[in-house]
């Protein structure tokens, strides 16, 4: 509807007051935002350093192709796709399931609701720190429960083993909640009247959730998918501060990579095409459901 | 009610209880640390519950801890965060959703783009960028950094605001001869104003939250932002685990009172411009 009324507008004068109110915030965003990022494009093409950052040669595809040669690379973009796919699985699984169980009003909802967005609220920082300390190898709680249970002390950040598990446990305790809202906000539009007929029709209450419920909540489910996996994609606080990367580099994904490269290795170019590697798998996420969301609209309007 | 719906209501009904325990036991755990004997935590084991007993301790050693300091800080970056995305967020939010220009697509493509964009992709160049500047160890290069990335999310939220309201609105208005900046500020955002706020509980703790500029941008210890100083206690050991967790309770208390204020705004104003740009 308001795409429509704003033609009325006479054309001209509303094309260049458009202009007016457009050019600050495309000139913030190109000072502070695409230009940076077309400088680190750009450094990804030369041999440049920390200690030297305005030397760097142009060295063509020469980063790109020592990435391809070195096993560390392929290392990070496995854990980065493993550590996304895992993310997005769990943590939408989680959070629809909560969703439909809280869906129904019953006596305390509203304080249950709140405590299950306890993990999204919390500020990055804050999470790491408790979470390392009930990680704790000798007196984390996790592992007194463990050893209260009989089993026996488990190197949870530590060990190769369960370092990345260990991190996802983290990151699903904060993206569920967002499924779970995104969930509850999808369920409050299913049309009631459709799910009554069904229910007069006989069906039972998973055939309801299974031809009526899901298929309506599916399109912000995948979109609540989507936003999980680019911030997979893009997360650096929490594994920086649980395992710096490691053990063993068991947990760098690429922008972890991108910070050690830069700081610690201190090679800007090496650095950048770890970068450019990540931009490029959040783009294909984000390509690929927008290939997904055409061909379901294209569905609909078919039938 | 069939056998089947009442299964269903008993199997939710632990399921709930599960949920509860397991999404809440951190920040339970939080603040059981902080409100228990330092002493006893490593040694001998942690008493699981709060012991308010230990209240009084928790603020000494708090008192001796930079955290006043680090909470202004924070405040700093986070209302700065807030007021330039806000400021440039209505321009473009107004413009992308009343008026038809020339690479409108582009503008909307470049806003979704940064939503892909990893900080740790721009972060050399950035830094690179404020010591030409005169911008590094400066809590306003923070802030413009901050705000780069929480400016597009309060576009989409604002834009998404205006596309619900009616133009005849603003029309009048225009007939009358008002400048279009005046309605925009007269007219159109007062008429947004829970968007608004959505928006700016989103930036406010955007900035309040951020930890990865803040670390490699800020030298000086004085004006370290609460995030750097609470993770600035990770491996050291001299400061009490209680006084550490204390921190970060006090952190946490604001934004999650905030986000959960405002909880449903924020997801519809996430969701509807997220990803369409």
């Amino acid at each position: 509807m308001a795409a429509k009324t704003t033609m009325r507008t006479s054309a001209l004068g509303a094309r260049a007051a458009g202009y007016l109110f457009i050019v600050p915030p495309v000139i913030y965003l190109g000072v502070f935002m695409f230009w940076p990022l077309a400088r680190q494009m750009w450094m990804s093409l030369t041999n440049t350093t920390l200690a030297r950052p305005n030397d760097g040669v142009f060295v063509g595809l020469a980063n790109y192709a020592r990435l391809l040669e070195t096993p560390a690379f392929y290392a990070s973009l496995r854990i980065t796709v493993v550590y996304a796919s895992l993310a997005v699985l769990l943590g939408v699984t989680l959070g629809v399931v909560s969703a439909l169980a809280i869906n129904r009003p019953f006596r305390g909802r509203a304080v249950v609701r709140g405590i299950l967005l306890f993990g999204w609220a919390v500020p990055n920082v804050a999470a790491a720190l408790i979470w390392l300390w009930m990680f704790n190898e000798r007196s984390g709680v996790f592992n007194k429960m463990l050893l209260g249970m009989g089993f026996s002390r488990l190197r949870w950040l530590t060990s190769i083993d369960w370092s990345l598990p260990s991190i996802l446990i983290v990151t699903v305790w904060q993206v569920a909640p967002f499924v779970m809202l995104v969930t509850l906000a999808a369920l409050q539009s299913v049309p009631e009247e459709v799910r009554e007929a069904a229910r007069v029709d006989g069906a039972d209450p998973l055939n309801v959730f299974r031809n009526v419920t899901w298929p309506h909540i599916l399109p912000s489910v995948q979109l609540a998918a989507l936003l999980v996996a680019v911030w997979s994609i893009r997360r650096f606080d929490i594994i920086y501060l649980l395992t710096g990367g490691g053990p063993l580099g068991s947990t760098s994904t690429l922008v972890v990579k991108i910070r050690q490269t830069a700081f610690e290795a201190h090679e800007l170019g090496i650095a950048s095409a770890y970068g450019a590697v990540g931009l490029l798998l959040a783009l294909l996420v984000a390509g690929i459901h927008n290939l997904v969301d055409r061909r379901r609209m294209r569905w609909v309007a078919e039938r | 009610m069939s056998a089947l719906s009442l299964i269903l209501g008993f199997l939710r009904a632990i399921l709930v209880l599960v949920l509860v325990a397991v999404a809440g036991f951190p920040i339970y755990w939080m603040a059981t640390t902080a409100f228990s004997d330092p002493g006893q935590l490593y040694a001998s084991g942690q008493v699981p519950w709060p012991q308010p007993q230990y209240f009084g301790a928790l603020v000494a050693e708090l008192e001796g801890l930079p955290v006043g300091r680090w909470m202004l800080n924070t405040l700093f970056v986070a209302t700065g965060t807030t007021v330039v995305s806000l400021l440039l967020g209505s321009l473009a939010g107004y413009a992308l959703s009343r008026f038809r220009f020339h690479g409108r697509g582009v503008v909307g493509f470049l806003l979704f783009m940064t939503q892909v964009v990893p900080e740790a992709l721009i972060l050399v160049p950035l830094y690179a960028m404020f010591v030409a500047l005169g911008l590094l160890n400066n809590l306003l290069g923070l802030v413009l950094a901050n705000a780069a990335f929480s400016l597009p999310v309060a576009t989409f939220i604002v834009k998404g605001a205006i596309d619900a309201i009616p133009y005849e609105i603003e029309e009048s208005a225009l007939i009358d001869n008002c400048p279009r900046i005046g309605v925009l500020t007269m007219i159109v955002l007062p008429l947004i104003a829970p968007s608004l706020a959505a928006a700016a509980v989103i930036a406010f703790f955007a900035g309040w939250n951020e930890y990865l500029f803040a670390s490699t941008f800020l030298m000086n210890r004085t004006l370290w932002p609460a995030s750097v100083g609470l993770a600035s206690f990770i491996g050291q050991y001299e400061t009490p685990l209680s006084a550490v967790m204390g921190t970060a309770l006090l952190f946490s208390l604001p934004a999650i009172t905030f986000f959960l204020v405002i909880q449903r705004r924020i997801v519809s104003g996430l969701t509807s411009g997220a990803v369409k740009g």
